[in-house]
């Protein structure tokens, strides 16, 4: 817009007769326009002209009165306020504000730390929360497996009984031949030492030498599962056996001390 | 026109209440003239009388005299008031119903103001009638619907039945004229 567009619209305000959209666009232009900003006031001015040509007329008297009477009222709030402002400056007050004021930042940093705390805090409970759920998941898929090996009309079941060392232990051995998967359940096994592991062997029809199907952990209730994936064929096995081997298991057994047996 | 008065609200600003009381006795029979046109009631225009100059006691160090008259600061105090309280009460339904009584607030015009004020004033009157006595009858009444009226473009023009664009450019010529008026008197 020109200049004497907004001139004209000035002219228009000044009456209050602008559009809502008008003024605010004058007031956009106005904020840094000098040149019509005086515009703007000149047509204010002329605007009260017609104000100026109605014949006057007086007021009431009371009217003047009673506006004396409210002035010297604001006058004595004022004066009022003014001493309470001027009391609350003294220097015992500033002490007691400026006291004041360390004590709430202080707290309010205290606060923050604390807030900052809390939140290290709730990140560590967030990411056990994600390894939980992780291990949840794993152990949800691992039920999902032995549920399907479980119901599936071609397991086959194998018992392994406790040996001398541990007579009262036993697993259950779910075994799947098309799928060349087992899921082994064992009960009352001694909890093994940190440094060792329990390792389950499969003694082979074909070979001389047991062959690895796996390590595992019992925790002090006895009980442990585990999942053998890529078994030999059903009929490529002969017996199954545990032994306790360094930890994280061994190539072939260091020992002797059978804790489970049983033939498949 | 008033800038032959001496500006007394540099005095109010700075609390003088003699220099209050005399702006009071000075522009409060223009300010109620220009109330009781706006609102056409005594009561209401009484009551925004005192709500101006209360304003202009609290207010004075807000004067600007490079921007205006102190006149026309009290004016637009007053009007802009008025024409709220116009809005608020809705009463424009009752205009028509308080016209007769309008006639004779006039008639009762009381004459309160120093002989030099009214000579002033005779002086100004004078003046700014025959501003106003020039602008066509059209753009005058245009103007007036809207300023003590408070009456929008597209209001007034349904109210004269015109086209709105006319109207904007009526209204547009007659401040024109009005300033090139004012312009003339300085």
């Amino acid at each position: 817009m020109t200049h004497e567009e907004f001139e004209s619209i000035a002219a228009l305000d000044a009456i209050g007769a602008a559009t809502a959209e008008e003024a605010a666009r004058l007031g956009g232009h106005l904020a840094s326009c000098e040149s019509c900003r005086r515009t703007r006031d000149e047509f204010a001015e002329a605007a009260t002209l017609l104000a100026q040509d109605l014949d006057p007329v007086s007021p009431p008297p009371e009217v003047r009165e009673h506006v004396i009477e409210t002035i010297a009222e604001e006058d004595e709030i004022e004066d009022n306020v003014v001493d309470a402002g001027r009391r609350f400056i003294n220097p015992w007050w500033l002490a007691t504000a400026a006291t004041l004021f360390l004590a709430l930042w202080g707290w309010r940093e205290f606060g923050m730390r604390v807030a900052r705390e809390n939140m290290r805090t709730q990140q560590a409970q967030i990411e056990q929360l994600k390894t939980e759920n992780a291990l949840l998941h794993d152990q949800k898929e691992k039920l999902a497996v032995e549920m399907s090996a479980l119901a599936a009309p071609s397991t086959r079941a194998i018992a392994l009984a406790g040996q001398q060392i541990s007579p009262s232990a036993s697993a259950r051995v779910f075994l799947e031949p098309e799928k060349r998967r087992a899921i082994v359940f064992f009960q009352n096994l001694p909890s093994n030492p940190k440094d060792k592991s329990y390792q389950l062997w499969i003694i082979r029809a074909d070979q001389p030498n047991p062959m690895s199907a796996g390590v595992f952990d019992v925790a002090d209730n006895g009980n442990a599962s585990i999942v053998i994936e890529n078994l030999p064929l059903s009929t490529e096995m002969k017996a199954l056996a545990v032994t306790l081997e360094p930890r994280g298991g061994a190539e072939q057994p260091t020992n002797t001390n059978f804790y489970l047996m049983g033939n498949s | 026109m008033e800038t032959t008065h001496e500006a007394l609200l540099p005095s109010v600003a700075r609390g003088d209440t003699v220099a209050f009381e005399s702006l009071y006795d000075r522009y409060s029979s223009t300010l109620y003239a220009l109330l009781l046109r706006i609102l056409s009631n005594p009561e209401d225009a009484q009551e925004v009388l005192q709500e101006t100059f209360v304003k202009a006691w609290t207010n004075a160090k807000m004067f600007d005299s490079s921007r205006g008259s102190e006149i026309a600061w009290l004016i637009s105090i007053a009007r802009s008031r008025g024409i709220d309280k116009l809005r608020s009460r809705k009463i424009r339904g009752d205009r028509e119903n308080d016209a007769g009584r309008e006639i004779s607030i006039h008639s009762s015009f009381v004459e309160s103001t120093t002989g030099a004020d009214k000579a002033v004033q005779s002086q100004e009157s004078g003046a700014v009638r025959s501003a106003l006595s020039e602008l066509p009858e059209a753009q005058r009444v245009a103007l007036e619907l809207a300023y003590f009226e408070g009456f929008s473009q597209s209001e007034i023009a349904a109210k004269l039945g015109e086209p709105l664009g006319t109207i904007k450019t009526r209204m547009q010529l007659g401040m024109k004229k009005l300033r090139e008026r004012l312009q003339a008197f300085k």
